[in-house]
């Protein structure tokens, strides 16, 4: 796999294209993009024949280890590659490490391993572990083994142990990526942990950039990972981004990962950052809601997204979006799907996601089109007010959700 | 021109050893080939799967219950979201049941009377409310199924009570009177009566004799699969069958393993419903010719083969045994997984069934299929027994 900056000219935002996938698989794509969050090898309610109503574009699959820990001794005697084995041959895969969705537990650290957290308990990794395993998934694209147990509230001793730590991941993986004949043709990206601290950040990247195997680095170790990350103020990691972005060598694929919410994404977008996850699909669709917010730069501000566990959709035999021409908007009203949630049927999360997929894989056709035309700008003034009016109501309810408890 | 009939059954094809036959039931809203196995989707929605799913899937009819949607959403918003097709968007063919037997099975305070069953609503107010043969089919015109079922009497096959089962019998046609006449929609919908009876011969035949003066477009065989033998069972149905006229769709209700399809498919039955296939895939089990798999089992862990490799649905040509063993039962995919698998099991069985008794093949078809399931030959006495009756020998 083969990243190649678009815009040279003006690198920040950028478009970018991932090419060259193998003999197997056909096609170009272009970033700022998302990589396919899934859960055991399934994106979390769609399975991969429903996905295709969504859409038959090229994608890449992200496939958590720690959700598929239970498959690895199966996998060692499996011939074919992961994605061949969870059903999906036309995806790209890329492996990482955690789960974005998903609450990463802190602690439990020892030398020079990391913790995974899996259904079975602890299962401690190194370097050779890891690509002992991901030899046995044969993935297009991988990320490094790190320990991103940082976040805002870390201190400077658990900092410095977490870049110890990743820096010796990485000089292993690395090792590891050259030696072995699999991993050699993945697409190889390292992470660089650090916390808040811009001089361990630096530290780590000192090791990191000049090795020409790695097609690209991920911004690790900026939270926990969970449903909380929506509500982290871009300007509290502006300046770890800011600065790790300004040093870079622009050629190199750029990631984040986790649930932020779509100004964070087109914030991360602006000072240059490619690669995303549908994580946040899923915390919103596991609250029931589907996305309604308008990207359309002529159009109406809209309800940034609607609970259709509220009981005025009972009766209401609208599509979710009037304009959406996703399967769900096509097929199904608010008020049936309003009906599946209220008797806890599997079809509810399932046609709310393939909504919620559909409205976010729109969001960053926009996202690349408004960097084409230079309008990012006018699309972040959109979404900054939608997203504003959703965070205030939110306050306003769980502050009387407090006062009536107190009363 | 007089309207057209909400039910047309022709049967194309009889077997000319047993009571098996092939029909086609056109309904208002499908064509359905019968012998017919109708997954249930209880709450308007068949786990996990879309209706488009189905129609790719090949399902004419599915099953809904009256009870359930009756509770929630509600009769008033089903008419007003122009019934249950509309709701949840299914094109094929639907039969809804008359939420008695949910009423009694559910509900342990569920009393019957004349009027109708009394029992205690599942709501805050914990009201008493009685579900007459009117309000049934007031529910059951407002979800607007191409085949309703009328309020029975049921009284389960154990209870050894002779007087109170005929009491039912008589019940049963006295409602089936009062459900023909609060019916709204004869022109679109079919009214099926239930045939009741339990276990005893006379009974049975006498509830069959006041069903068939009432004019009805199919019969259900009811108050069987409740607990009741298999040697008894397979005597009432054909008891049924034998008596039932020839030219109206029988329904056996409740019955949905394989064996007893073939089986009562020999009997002379033509529709059959079951949560047994949906229900045992979010338990991790997956369905075959030669029986089930409990994926879960831990000699599933290396298997790289598919769940049938006869089959010729998406799962069994996209997943391996391997990987439904890791996430069977754990993930809500894993159940879409299964269900599918399983709801297209059924419809291969049944179309098994089909087409050997159109080729004249449906003895022998019927001998391979019980040697699959029991390959040492230790056949139940009732499967012996049940198939001889209608001429059909083992291997």
């Amino acid at each position: 796999m083969k990243f190649t900056v678009q815009n040279v000219s003006k690198l920040r935002p950028r478009i970018g294209t991932l090419s060259n996938f193998g003999e197997r698989k056909n096609g170009t794509l272009e970033t700022p993009m998302l990589l396919l969050h899934s859960q055991g090898g399934q994106i979390p309610h769609i399975t991969h024949e429903v996905f295709k109503l969504i859409s038959k574009d090229a994608h890449i699959l992200q496939i958590p280890l720690t959700s598929m820990h239970n498959f690895q001794e199966t996998l060692e005697q499996y011939n074919g590659t992961i994605t061949d084995f969870i059903g999906s041959k036309e995806s790209l895969s890329c492996i990482t490490f955690h789960d974005p969705s998903n609450i990463t537990r802190q602690g439990h650290h020892a030398k020079n391993k990391v913790p995974l957290w899996t259904k079975n308990g602890i299962v401690y990794y190194d370097a050779p572990m890891y690509c002992k395993v991901l030899e046995s998934y044969k993935p297009d694209m991988y990320f490094f083994i790190s320990d991103g147990d940082t976040n805002k509230g870390s201190q400077q001793k658990r900092i410095q142990k977490a870049v110890d730590t990743t820096i010796h991941f990485y000089k292993d993986c690395l090792e590891g990526h050259k030696k072995s004949a699999i991993l050699k043709n993945s697409f190889a990206m390292a992470s660089i942990a650090g916390g808040y601290c811009l001089k361990s950040r630096e530290k780590c990247m000192d090791v990191m950039l000049k090795d020409s195997e790695i097609g690209g680095y991920v911004i690790d170790g900026l939270h926990n990972n969970g449903p909380e990350i929506e509500f982290i103020p871009f300007d509290e990691v502006k300046s770890v981004a800011e600065f790790v972005m300004s040093k870079i060598p622009e050629n190199k694929l750029m990631c984040v990962q986790g649930c932020w919410n779509p100004v964070n994404i087109v914030k991360f977008i602006q000072l240059g950052v490619d690669l995303f996850d549908t994580s946040y699909c899923r915390i919103v669709t596991e609250r029931s809601s589907a996305l309604t917010f308008s990207v359309d730069l002529q159009g109406e501000l809209e309800e940034y997204e609607i609970n259709l566990r509220e009981h005025k959709y009972a009766d209401d035999f609208q599509p979710i979006h009037n304009t959406c021409s996703c399967f769900t908007c096509k097929n199904y009203s608010r008020g049936y799907i309003h009906h599946l949630l209220t008797v806890q049927e599997l079809l509810g999360p399932i046609l709310i996601m393939i909504h919620n997929i559909h409205h976010y894989l729109n969001f960053f056709d926009t996202i690349r089109q408004c960097i084409k035309e230079n309008t990012l700008n006018e699309l972040e003034f959109i979404l900054i007010k939608q997203f504003k009016n959703y965070e205030d109501s939110r306050k306003k309810n769980t502050a009387e959700i407090s006062t009536f408890s107190e009363g | 021109m007089s309207p057209k009939k909400p039910l047309v059954f022709n049967i194309i094809s009889e077997c000319k050893t047993s009571m098996a036959r092939v029909g086609i039931m056109e309904l208002p809203h499908r064509a359905v080939d019968t012998p017919v196995f109708m997954p249930v989707g209880t709450q308007g929605t068949l786990k996990g799967l879309l209706p488009e799913q189905l129609e790719n899937l090949g399902l004419q009819i599915m099953l809904a219950n009256t009870y359930h949607l009756g509770t929630k959403p509600g009769a008033k918003i089903l008419k007003k979201a122009g019934g249950l097709h509309k709701f949840m968007n299914w094109k094929g063919a639907l039969l809804t049941d008359s939420g008695g037997f949910q009423m009694v099975s559910l509900l342990k305070l569920a009393e019957i009377t004349e009027e109708g069953v009394k029992f205690q609503s599942l709501n805050e107010q914990k009201a008493e409310v009685m579900l007459t043969p009117e309000h049934s089919i007031e529910i059951q015109n407002a979800i607007g199924a191409d085949i309703i079922m009328q309020l029975d009497d049921v009284v389960a096959t154990t209870v050894p009570d002779k007087d109170r089962i005929e009491e039912s019998v008589h019940r049963t046609s006295r409602w089936l009177d009062r459900c023909l006449k609060a019916h709204q929609r004869p022109d679109d919908q079919n009214i099926f009566s239930i045939v009741q009876g339990t276990l005893f011969n006379d009974l049975r035949t006498q509830s069959i004799h006041d069903l068939i003066k009432r004019n009805v477009n199919g019969y259900a065989i009811g108050g069987l699969s409740g607990g009741e033998s298999k040697d008894d069972f397979w005597k009432m149905v054909i008891l049924s069958t034998s008596i039932l006229p020839k030219n109206k769709p029988r329904y056996l209700m409740g019955v949905g393993f394989a064996i007893d399809l073939v089986v009562c498919s020999a009997l002379g039955v033509d529709m059959f419903d079951c949560v047994f296939p949906t229900r045992t895939a979010r338990f991790g089990c997956a369905l075959t010719m030669t029986g089930q798999l409990q994926l879960k089992k831990a000699k599933y862990k290396f298997d790289f083969n598919p769940i049938d490799k006869d089959c010729t649905c998406v799962i069994c040509k996209t997943y391996t045994r391997a990987y439904l063993h890791g996430i069977a039962a754990r993930t809500p995919v894993a159940c879409s997984l299964l269900s599918e698998h399983n709801i297209a099991f059924q419809l291969r069985l049944m179309k098994c069934i089909r087409d050997s008794i159109k080729e004249n093949k449906f003895p022998q078809f019927v001998a391979e299929f019980m040697l699959g399931v029991y390959p040492d030959k230790d056949y139940p006495t009732w499967i012996r027994d049940s198939l001889a009756a209608v001429n059909i020998s083992l291997l």
